[in-house]
């Protein structure tokens, strides 16, 4: 397994967050946690990240034991719920930015963002500061920013939940044609079920800081805890009581 | 509702009056030998105190100029620095309610409080009546003035940018060279400026601190005044305010905006 997650513990002071998460994701895939919130999930990605110190446990990524390093030699990229652009910097540098702190040599920066420009659709949008780009255009930049810098692993945390329901669709499509293209292995965190269903290559529940994985997304949809029957239910029964 | 463009210039007219008479009254008062009762305009005009002001070398007033700016300038430099740092620090710490609490102690505490309360600590270590005395003591009163000003600037969107950046593979370096720099560059402004002027216009505690020894303009003003020479009082007076009418005249098209 490229990612693999064995007794992952975390408290904040008494209160325990995570309680022995168990993890695997295999190399290219996106492995989708639903949950409510405050369940542990932002705190699960953030300790991934080497954003938190977990209290127990182990992290490998790609073999490599990463439990301790500091977050810039892990290569696990956390994407947050909203876009996050740096305010000062345009489209174009907020997608180079990365390169630029490695000191890549201009003119590969200048065709690397071109091109990553082009696939996220914003070529007429480089030279626009954050505050000029529609919420979606930004979401699309700090995907770019991301994806540029070919991070090992990518953890997003509800990233479209701040957008709209059709532009939420589209990046929903967009991140799925990007991550198969750049060859992502990512963690999807959601609290919405649909969502989950449509990015999750696998799916685990979370819940009071325990994650129940499933073998599929079947075995998934079997559980009375996903709510996924419930749901199921609703909208059946919207549709026979509509003439 | 927007304003008619005649009433927001008569508005700016206004504002610009309250700002610039004063000042025009303490430039004429500085150049007026003789100005008796009821006379409009001066009768005689004398150049002396403002040629004691150029005489870099020999003049009293240049010398107090140079020590307050110098004074101030170190001041605004060390404790927007410090109080950056600080505020980022506190922002992010477990017990940030009751560490904020604690900036707030100069806004209770009077400078000369606090200068009372220092002053044995420095006579002891030979600070008292030194010039560095004096900077040391008001940069402690103003960076808690900075403390609470960058306490609202260090929200959770800068935390968030900071990590993000660190997951992107930045270093500390890098970090606030390319980021937070950058984005606090008008705070940082803002701060200092508050700061030099927390220091600038400071009386009591260089008072207590440089026991007559560091001499600053606004203890000139004083000098001037029990002299009872007033045009003197004047330049002293003038050179005092100048800062301000100076961020006024920089900043003026933000206050015809508010205008």
């Amino acid at each position: 397994m490229f990612l693999e997650v064995q007794r992952l513990a975390k408290s904040f002071g008494s209160r325990p967050v995570l309680c022995g998460v168990d993890l695997s994701v295999p190399r290219e895939q996106t492995f989708a946690i639903l949950g409510r919130s405050g369940c542990g999930k932002t705190t699960l990605l953030k300790v991934l990240a080497g954003l938190e110190d977990p209290d127990a446990g182990t992290i490998r990524l790609g073999g490599e034991e990463i439990t301790g390093l500091p977050p810039e030699r892990r290569r696990a990229l956390y994407l947050y719920q909203e876009p996050l652009l740096f305010p000062h910097l345009d489209a174009f540098e907020n997608v180079a930015f990365g390169l630029r702190l490695r000191r890549t040599p201009d003119p590969e920066v200048r065709a690397r963002v071109d091109s990553m420009l082009a696939e996220l659709e914003l070529v007429s949008e480089g030279r626009k500061l954050p505050h000029q780009l529609s919420g979606g255009q930004r979401q699309r930049v700090s995907f770019g920013r991301a994806l540029i810098v070919e991070p090992a692993l990518l953890l997003l945390d509800e990233p479209f939940s701040s957008l709209d329901g059709e532009t939420r669709t589209a990046m929903q499509t967009l991140f799925k044609r990007v991550a198969a293209a750049h060859s992502i292995t990512a963690l999807f965190v959601t609290h919405s079920l649909k969502e989950a269903l449509l990015m999750g290559d696998s799916i685990g529940l979370m819940r009071d800081g325990t994650l129940l994985t499933y073998p599929s997304k079947d075995d998934f949809l079997r559980d009375p805890q996903s709510g996924a029957d419930a749901e199921i239910a609703f909208w059946t029964s919207l549709q026979r009581s509509t003439p | 509702m927007s304003r008619a463009p005649w009433v927001r210039k008569a508005l700016a007219l206004v504002f610009a009056a309250l700002c610039g008479l004063p000042v025009a009254l303490l430039l004429l008062l500085s150049l007026a030998a003789r100005w008796p009762y009821p006379r409009i305009w001066p009768q005689e005009i004398r150049l002396d105190p403002w040629r004691d002001l150029l005489d870099v070398a020999h003049g009293d007033l240049a010398r107090t100029l140079l020590v307050s700016f110098v004074l101030s300038s170190a001041v605004a430099l060390v404790a927007t620095a410090l109080s950056y740092l600080a505020a980022k620090r506190i922002a992010s710490h477990r017990n940030r309610a009751r560490l904020s609490l604690l900036a707030y102690a100069p806004y209770v505490m009077s400078p000369v409080v606090l200068g009372v309360c220092i002053l044995y600590l420095y006579l002891r270590l030979g600070l008292a009546g030194t010039f560095w005395g004096v900077a040391l003591a008001q940069t402690i009163f103003s960076t808690s003035f900075g403390v609470v000003f960058f306490l609202g600037f260090w929200t959770e969107e800068k935390r968030a940018l900071e990590d993000l950046v660190r997951t992107l593979g930045g270093t500390t370096w890098q970090l606030y060279a390319k980021v937070l720099l950058p984005i606090s560059r008008g705070a940082l402004g803002l701060c200092a400026f508050q700061t030099f002027l927390i220091s600038w216009f400071q009386y009591g505690l260089t008072v207590l601190i440089g026991g007559g020894a560091v001499r600053t303009l606004p203890m000139k003003v004083f000098d001037y005044i029990n002299e009872a020479n007033l045009s003197y009082a004047a330049l002293a007076s003038l050179l005092l305010v100048l800062p301000p009418v100076l961020l006024l005249w920089v900043n003026r098209r933000l206050f015809l905006r508010i205008v």
